[in-house]
């Protein structure tokens, strides 16, 4: 009988084993389902979305033809040559980087600088970075660094103040020059002396100040050939500097010291060429191409309620981005420092420590109020306490900086606690104190994360409509914001505006089409993030 | 006559009243454009014209009808500042049109903030604190906001901007239905009956149950509807509540498109667009001849669900910015031209209504303006 008990049992441990393993295999299938189905649901909106934006239906054969002839082929070849080598795969990303990133700086810049006066940023930017620069190069030529350190955030801030004062004085004096002079001193100046002070820290300071004074004088040339033509050289001198001058140098640098991988700076302009080869041959040969509603139309005019096809948010785009650039500059200084103290400083012990864990525990409930909650809170604070004007540029960037202040703190704290404490000790150690170990262990450490969870917030914010609904920001208007001061508008409100349009072509078309544009923009804002945080943790 | 011709005809006696019993007098009919013709001078005397229209009034008086506001000899390309518009959403359409043609023929120095924030929250979060220029509205301003912005030293200049045709639709298979009255629709909808099947309005209707469509409750349209066709109930609420209300058009189109039995009703602006969706159903009043939905039908008062639209102007700041002046003279001098009808769907102002807006502007920039029903 003891045979039967044993094979009895054999079978009962297998079908156990089955039965776990059965049990296994199921909670793994669940897992993959709920994957699937958030997964694929926001695929088939999205693509619903671009469905709408792109008219994919309303192009001809030839058409599909031609662009995957001269721009998806050779981009696809292109990118698997580069993937098989590592060094032609870094540089490839590299000047990916530098490319779109150099033309998404140089497009904000001008927009930016062209709706609140170009003079005005000027005369802000030299009054604010001149007074720290001569601070800095003080301390360099005199090795005194104890009082510099400090010296230079409250030059910088002195600065400001006293640009805001001379505001009126300088103003006309400044007006006497022309736009593109405004523009050369906002764009060319600085990405001059940046291109130096690398040129000089690689090489020789000779060949920095070389390099300052080639990229200058090329500025200049590119202005003369253009006004001795009759052009408005404006937009082409900020183009040149904070496009072609970085893109040129990534890229001569490049293939001159890095022979391995020099291949890789082709990537980008593969891309870009087989575009224009595509437009090109499209007029050309008079294809049929899609009917999208993702026209320079769209992205360069202002508002048309009738016809679909001649709509345009440009205002809102740039209001956007001063809305959500402000209020970076607005937020992120005040949710560092929080996290800083409350991670570094705050007391760990006693009342101290209570508090400050009281004060955790509200900012991590605060981070998920809602936004609407929020826009009451700024219609409260701005319009009716402080007695701004309804939905100007500052009520909205405070208000939406309110809004992501908890979201910066909470996710700055994390990355300085994400800092080992032996690296701290190890600082310590040394006798250092606890500003410098902050200075140059914790932050170093942790800026790359800091900056992710920034750049995050900074994409959430832009998408927000409630609290711009709230208090009162202008959906329809026909020019970019002017200033701090003057009314403020916003994409996702013309966006929201837009949807309950009689017209089904606006519906159906321009929506979508504005929603990818605004899609696009928080994408730029993320990868920004990724290769910030990439480059970081590599030199790290 | 029917309930809201007359009480558009109303509306209309009650403005020749207030022309009247203003100090503004007839020539006031020339509006802005009398004003503009003292060139910048004569728009000052508008500003400290607290002593009446005084002579620029009189002497502008062969300014013509005013009707393509293009003969105003202000220099309106010169002029700067801003104009901030708020209010409903029905009437945005047509402020973001007319705004645009500002703007495209005289460059952008008169800045435009426009906002969609419905007709009370314009009223009550931008317009009453005395934030906005321009508060549009999709129904005439109630009481209560009066009095507010009479507490905070506004008088609110009251214009006719167009009006806006209801459109009652039904499924496109429902062959058995091309018209209904006044009556059967209030039975319908009214809290009182609320009738569960089709036969048991109309005998002659299917024995289905009714499936209902209509705007939520917070939309001017809903109220404009219960006032014209459901009028006094004997139950507590207004309207009864076993219906789908949404706020976006396209739902109540789409859900009525969804059932053969469904019926319900949208802004005609809407139905015009998107003309194949639903099957739009004639109007029988009283013993008359059915109507269809119809622009024509509705400017001429025979069709009867239409509703007026307005914009309301701070008196204040109409007196201090010559821009908001030159605006609204524009603003009303284009509310009587053909794409308010073809691109926008709403009926235009007839002349008439052209005219008295034009002497609201002139008593407004006057200061003279009183609000009264």
């Amino acid at each position: 009988m003891a045979t039967e008990d044993e094979s009895v049992d054999q079978l009962r441990q297998a079908s156990g084993t089955r039965l776990r393993e059965l049990k296994g295999q199921l909670f793994e299938a669940a897992l993959l389902g709920a994957t699937l189905v958030g997964i694929v649901s926001l695929l088939i909106l999205f693509g619903y979305i671009a469905f709408d934006t792109f008219q994919p239906l309303t192009a001809s054969a030839q058409w599909y033809l031609l662009y995957f002839g001269t721009l998806v082929a050779p981009t696809a070849a292109f990118t698997w040559y580069a993937r098989r080598d590592p060094a032609v795969r870094a540089v490839n990303a590299k000047a990916f980087a530098v490319v779109f990133g150099g033309l998404a700086v140089s497009l904000v810049t001008y927009v930016v600088a062209d709706s609140v006066s170009p003079y005005d940023v000027l005369i802000y930017l030299l009054f604010g970075a001149i007074p720290p620069l001569l601070v800095g190069v003080y301390g360099r030529t005199t090795d005194e660094r104890t009082y510099t350190g400090p010296a230079i955030p409250v030059a910088a801030v002195l600065g400001l103040g006293v640009a805001a004062l001379l505001y009126g004085l300088v103003r006309p004096v400044v007006g006497i020059a022309a736009r593109w002079i405004a523009y050369f001193g906002i764009t060319t100046l600085p990405v001059a002396g940046i291109i130096g002070f690398v040129v000089a820290r690689r090489w020789s300071p000779r060949h920095g100040v070389m390099a300052t004074a080639a990229v200058l004088l090329s500025a200049l040339l590119v202005a003369g050939g253009l006004l001795g033509v009759g052009t408005d050289p404006s937009f082409w001198v900020v183009l040149f500097s904070t496009f072609v001058v970085p893109v040129g140098y990534v890229v001569g640098s490049t293939v001159g010291t890095n022979s391995e991988g020099r291949i890789g700076v082709l990537g980008p302009f593969v891309l870009i060429g087989g575009v224009l080869a595509g437009a090109t041959l499209e007029r050309q040969l008079a294809i049929k191409g899609l009917e999208s509603y993702l026209t320079p139309t769209l992205l360069l005019e202002s508002w048309h309620g009738r016809v679909a096809s001649e709509a345009g948010v440009y205002p809102q785009l740039v209001g956007s981005i001063v809305v959500v650039g402000f209020m970076a500059i607005l937020a992120f200084p005040i949710g560092i420092s929080a996290a800083v103290y409350l991670e570094e400083y705050a007391p760990k012990s006693g009342w101290g420590s209570r508090f400050a864990t009281l004060l955790e525990v509200n900012i991590s409930n605060l981070a998920g109020v809602p936004s609407v909650v929020y826009g009451l809170l700024g219609l409260a604070l701005f319009r009716r306490t402080l007695g701004f004007g309804t939905g100007i540029v500052v009520s909205a960037a405070g208000t939406l900086g309110l809004l992501i202040l908890p979201i910066v703190v909470v996710s700055a704290q994390e990355a300085i606690r994400a800092v080992p404490d032996s690296l701290r000790e190890a600082s310590y150690g040394m006798g250092a104190s606890r500003w410098q170990t902050l200075r140059n262990v914790v932050f170093p450490e942790a800026v790359p994360s800091i900056l992710t969870g920034t750049i995050l917030a900074l994409a959430r914010a832009i998408g927000e409509t409630a609290p711009l609904v709230m208090i009162a920001v202008a959906t329809t208007t026909y020019t970019p914001p002017e200033g701090l001061f003057s009314s403020a508008t916003a994409l996702p409100l013309q966006i929201y505006a837009a949807r309950s349009s009689a017209l089904p072509e606006f519906r159906h078309g321009v929506v979508p089409a504005a929603a990818i544009v605004l899609l696009a923009l928080m994408l730029v804002m993320n990868a920004t993030a990724v290769i910030v945080r990439n480059r970081y943790e590599r030199d790290t | 006559m029917t309930r809201e011709s007359a009480r558009l005809s109303d509306l209309v006696s009650r403005r020749k009243f207030i022309l009247t019993s203003g100090a503004v007098g007839a020539a006031g009919l020339a509006g802005c454009t009398s004003g503009s013709e003292q060139g910048d001078a004569g728009s000052d005397g508008g500003d400290g014209g607290d002593g009446g229209d005084g002579g620029d009034g009189g002497d502008g008086g062969d300014g013509g009808d005013g009707g393509s506001g293009d003969d105003s000899t202000v220099d309106r390309a010169s002029l700067s500042g801003d104009v901030r518009i708020s209010g409903s959403s029905t009437v945005y359409p047509v402020a973001e049109e007319v705004s645009r043609l500002w703007n495209e023929e005289y460059g952008d120095g008169v800045g435009f903030n426009i906002t969609p924030d419905g007709s009370g929250g314009g009223f009550e979060n931008v317009f009453i604190p005395g934030d906005s220029d321009v508060n549009n509205a999709s129904r005439p301003i109630k009481d209560e906001e009066l009095q507010r912005c009479r507490d905070n030293g506004i008088e609110p200049v009251e214009f006719f901007v167009a009006q806006d045709a209801l459109t009652v639709v039904v499924n496109n298979d429902a062959d058995w239905l091309d018209e209904i009255t006044l009556e059967d629709l209030g039975e319908i909808w009214s809290p009182d009956t609320a009738p569960e099947m089709w036969s048991d309005v109309n005998s002659d209707w299917p024995d289905e149950p009714f499936d209902l469509y209509g705007p939520a409750s917070t939309s001017g349209t809903y109220d404009y509807f219960i006032e014209a066709v459901i009028g006094e109930t004997e139950s507590d609420q207004p309207i009864r509540s076993d219906f789908e209300g949404t706020e976006e058009d396209n739902l109540i189109a789409q859900g009525v498109s969804g059932n053969e039995y469904a019926f319900g009703y949208l802004p005609f602006a809407y139905y015009t667009n998107n003309p194949d969706s639903v099957k739009a159903l004639s109007l029988v009043e009283g013993g008359n001849d059915p109507v269809e939905p119809s622009l024509e039908g509705a400017q001429s008062g025979n069709y009867p669900l239409a509703r007026p639209l307005f914009f309301y102007a701070n008196m204040n700041k109409l007196q201090e910015k010559t821009h908001l002046q030159e605006f609204i003279c524009f603003y009303v001098n284009e509310a009587d031209e053909d794409y308010i009808a073809s691109d926008i769907g709403y009926v235009p102002s007839s002349d008439q209504m052209v005219e008295d807006n034009l002497a609201n502007l002139e008593a407004g920039i006057a200061g003279d303006y009183e609000f009264s029903r």
